[in-house]
């Protein structure tokens, strides 16, 4: 019950700084494809890892935490959800692990599955 | 071992702030990722705040380091972000992609896995790599953003000062943004403001003061040791030893109050070893004489009687209390409520009402009837969540609070706290509260136990002793031992403090009203106690973080009772006093706008003596709740200049001296007729408990009371009884008749203390029958206050000189007041 209306000017941003900070960021982004192509450099191609197990029904990863109370899978089920329910797939020392995780739906991760599952069905 | 509890008591409760954002210190773990270089392992949120990135993001940049864990509470766990193929964790390069056909996502690095060929014909589709920076934060739905609210109460960092923040990282990697508001050691510190961004910025400019202000009293309380000094020993009630020695005030700023802590040391003879003991103040008589009751009663050298000396044990406890409660203000959420939080700040926060049934009547049984002005606020401060009530002199602050917190109580909302300042008020308030019929509990300071309190019986620790049930006979039991042989072994110390401990939280749980001071709501043994209603007595005499340290305990209505036409709290250090320490959260809380609800029926002071203070401090507004009838001494024969007028100016001509201690003012001739005045008042039928003897400077207070009690022209003793007082505390009393000697005489050097508009008002508001000011007119009406007092005297014939049975209308030239005046 601790609702409090506080009125606020909207955040400005100094546009200086935001061009100053896109300039840094832009440098950093740079300077790490940089570093990384020198470290690679006579490296062997690297074997791609991900298992395919991942797809065959559900995991056995129970320890998850987000995203796996029955609440949130209703919301998606009412239809009106913003959130799809996603599985990411993490690494724990060698073990692999799915956890739960809610994506919006608009994110273009989750588009493009889903006009494929959609391309699919129609097939 | 008193104050052991206090010492182990963590301020700001928890470590829930390890995992805060080091810029804006939100701490959802959901929010929050850790920098994973190994130098650097700080917390950083995904809020922009009003910076063009987010805050993660902003540090990754500024500092280069590309690493980050996410939290363990956090969806997915404690995780370090690599790429699921290659292992690379650099995050400039990571981005998510998704199978193609099931709801899977993956981690994986721009370069090289990206364009690996061998996903290419996997179920990966790696045209829609979204990376993890994007738009300058961090992916949402992996890290969240913070909700608004928790936006709103954190600290609010510019971008300039996170670049500074960051360069400071680079040779000091545990430096906090606080360190970057640092002043150095000679400079002046930054001023109080109006309003405050957030939480943070409050503390960066409070912690500095309250800091001062404790290094300048440690500084000036550890440097007044005492040699020579004379013992008189004797043994308390509860077996403890009783030290009582003179430690005469006039050649000391020190201030004694009871529950200072003092050492007592005796550096040994032929027949004694060297032995000292710590104790506390119990006592301070009349004739200024200290009672200290020592913690050891073992080896006490009693058959000894001199060259003793006496320090002063400085603790923090105050100025720590007070540091912390800016801290959980910051950090802690619940503290108080949003709404309170914004407006403390300063924030335009919608009005808010609070929704409560009103009672239908605003008295409470046990006290006096309220008139309007009292029942007008009762009634508005029970509908709002902050409400200041202003409340002049002899406008029954006291009864109008107790009603207050009696109808608070019966809201049902739990316990309702209640503090002030000092001891004093809080004794008054406790009394009254629990004539209303509620269970009252007075908190004192462990220290203050050994005090005697006109409200023993609400104390805690009576209550403790007295309380008659079987279970505690146990307790009794232990206690009883402890009295006796004065220690107990240490299993049953640990026992009887157990015992004690849960005696005590259960008393208190069982209170509708807890009472205490300021700094005693930060008493360990309320630290797990919440306190939605809190009503703050007194609170123009409390700095701004004092006042913090009983809201911080949930507040979601306060109540700050006062009068900013009054003394202000007491500062010591002169850099804290400029820098605005000395203003109470009460007046900045007026200068907000927020309007105070005013008392307006004064009930002490003849008519005569209320009316200059009423037109030149209330705007007039000043109401007499008593006749002139009422306050009519019958058969007092003493000379008032105009009968019916119980006031009179008496023009002092004597020089100011500059007091012995080199500190502070007298004036001998004020001080001779002070005892003229007062011989003629105890002649005429006045007893020496009505009259109060009141000047601004300690110099001219021991100079009278030395004067009186060698030139009396009656017994002694009368003159003894007499309270002579400074002014500054003398606020809050009253007396019958009260005497102003005003000191000041000079041609050249002002009136300094006099110069303070509060602090005239205060003097001239103290007595009920009839006031006598002593002074020199020519000197005091340069200000132009006291010109105008000086004025309204000689309009009303009440300006004299001459001797007392033979005074003459004095028509001594006032001076043309200077101009400009605060
Ligand atoms: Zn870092
Ligand atoms: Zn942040
Ligand atoms: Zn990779």
């Amino acid at each position: 019950d601790d609702e409090v209306r506080v009125r606020q000017k909207a955040p400005e941003v100094d546009p200086l700084e935001e061009a100053n900070f896109e300039q840094e960021l832009k440098a950093v982004m740079q300077e790490s494809m940089e570093q990384r192509r020198l470290e690679l450099r006579g490296r062997p191609t690297l074997n791609m890892m991900i298992p395919m197990n991942v797809f065959e029904g559900p995991t056995k990863d129970h320890h998850g935490r987000g995203g796996e109370s029955g609440d949130e899978t209703l919301d998606e089920e009412a239809g009106g959800s913003k959130e799809v329910q996603v599985k990411v797939l993490v690494k724990r020392g060698n073990k692999q692990q799915t956890k739960q995780m809610l994506i919006p739906r608009d994110c273009s991760l989750v588009q493009s599955t889903k006009q494929k599952e959609a391309a699919e069905l129609e097939e | 071992e008193e104050t052991g509890d206090d010492e182990s008591y963590e301020y700001g409760k928890g470590d829930f702030t390890e995992h805060a954002c080091r810029y804006c210190g939100v701490s959802n773990p959901a929010c929050v990722v850790r920098c994973n270089v190994p130098s650097c392992r700080k917390w950083f949120c995904n809020s922009r705040g009003n910076t063009s990135g987010s805050h993660i993001v902003n540090h990754l940049v500024r500092a280069k380091h590309k690493e980050v864990c996410l939290h363990k509470d956090s969806p997915l766990g404690e995780t370090i972000l690599e790429c699921y193929n290659c292992g690379c964790r650099n995050v400039f390069l990571l981005g998510f992609i998704s199978a193609k056909t099931e709801s899977v996502v993956v981690l994986l690095c721009r370069e090289p896995c990206l364009s690996v060929n061998a996903l290419k014909d996997m179920n990966w589709d790696l045209s829609q790599w979204c990376p993890l920076i994007d738009d300058r934060c961090f992916l949402q739905w992996l890290v969240k953003i913070p909700s608004e609210q928790e936006q709103l109460r954190a600290r609010q960092i510019s971008a300039q000062q996170i670049n500074k923040v960051e360069e400071l990282w680079k040779t000091n990697p545990d430096a906090s943004l606080e360190d970057l508001e640092k002043p150095g050691v000679d400079d002046e510190p930054q001023p109080v403001a109006l309003k405050y961004e957030d939480a943070y910025q409050y503390q960066n400019v409070f912690a500095p003061l309250i800091k001062l202000e404790a290094d300048y009293d440690k500084m000036m309380k550890e440097s007044q040791s005492k040699d020579n000094v004379t013992i008189r020993w004797d043994i308390g009630l509860n077996k403890k030893r009783i030290a009582y020695f003179v430690f005469p005030k006039e050649d000391n700023e020190l201030r004694l109050v009871p529950g200072d802590e003092l050492r007592l040391r005796y550096s040994g003879d032929a027949a004694h070893p060297a032995w000292q003991s710590v104790g506390h103040v119990i006592k301070l008589t009349a004739q200024e004489e200290v009672a200290l009751e020592l913690r050891a009663s073992q080896g006490v050298p009693v058959d000894v009687n001199h060259g003793f000396s006496v320090d002063f044990v400085w603790k923090s406890t105050s100025f720590d209390r007070m540091q912390g409660a800016m801290k959980t203000f910051a950090v802690d959420e619940t503290s108080v409520s949003g709404y309170i939080y914004h407006h403390l700040l300063g924030h335009e926060v919608e009005v808010q009402m609070v929704r409560n049934t009103l009672p239908r009547r605003f008295g409470a049984p046990g006290l006096p009837e309220l008139n309007a002005s009292q029942v007008f606020a009762v009634k508005s401060v029970l509908q709002k969540p902050i409400s200041l009530i202003q409340g002049p002199p002899g406008t029954g602050k006291t009864v109008t609070s107790a009603a207050i917190v009696y109808h608070m109580a019966k809201q049902g909302q739990g316990q309702v706290l209640v503090c002030a300042p000092s001891n004093v008020a809080v004794d008054q308030l406790a009394e009254k509260i629990s004539a209303t019929g509620l269970k009252v509990v007075r908190l004192c300071a462990k220290s203050r136990e050994a005090v005697s309190s006109p409200v023993e019986h609400l104390t805690l620790h009576y209550q403790v002793r007295h309380l008659d049930t079987s279970e505690k006979s146990e307790l009794h039991k232990l206690q009883q031992l402890k009295d006796e042989q004065g220690e107990l072994s240490s299993s049953d110390e640990k026992k009887y403090k157990a015992l004690k401990r849960a005696t005590e939280r259960e008393i208190s749980q069982s209170a509708d009203v807890i009472c205490c001071t300021c700094v005693g709501a930060g008493d360990p043994r309320l630290a797990n106690f919440r306190f939605r209603q809190v009503l703050i007595d007194e609170s123009t005499q409390a700095t701004e973080p004092e006042c913090l340290i009983p809201l911080v305990l949930g507040a979601k209505q306060v109540v700050l009772v006062g009068d900013h036409c009054q003394l202000g709290p007491v500062i010591m250090c002169k850099k804290a006093a400029r820098a605005g320490l000395a203003q109470s959260l009460f007046e900045r809380l007026v200068l907000l706008g927020v309007k105070p609800i005013r008392l307006q029926v004064q009930y002490r002071m003849h008519p005569s003596l209320s009316e200059f203070p009423s037109n030149s401090f209330y705007e007039g507004t000043l109401q007499n709740g008593v006749t002139i009838n009422e306050r009519q001494s019958s058969g007092i024969d003493f000379p008032w200049p105009v009968p019916n007028r119980p006031m009179f100016f008496y023009v002092q001509m004597g020089q100011e001296e500059i007091s012995a201690s080199g500190t502070s003012y007298l004036n001998r001739t004020e001080a001779a007729n002070v005892e003229k005045i007062v011989t003629t008042f105890l002649r005429s039928g006045v007893v020496p408990s009505q009259i109060g003897v009141i000047t601004p400077y300690e110099g001219q207070r021991a100079y009278i009371v030395n004067y009186m009690s060698r030139n009396g022209a009656l017994r002694q003793q009368l003159y003894k009884e007499i309270e002579v007082a400074s002014v500054d505390s003398f606020q809050g009393r009253e007396k019958d008749y009260i005497i102003l000697s005003c000191v000041r005489s000079n041609e050249h050097q002002g009136i300094g203390f006099l110069n303070d508009p509060r602090r005239l008002n205060v003097a001239l508001t103290r007595a009920r029958y009839g006031i006598v000011i002593l002074g020199n007119p020519k000197v005091l009406s340069k200000q132009p206050l006291w010109n105008s007092l000086l004025t309204h005297y000689k309009e009303h014939e009440c300006l004299v000189e001459g001797p007392l049975n033979n005074l003459k209308q004095s028509m001594v030239q006032f001076q043309k007041p200077k101009k400009i005046y605060n």
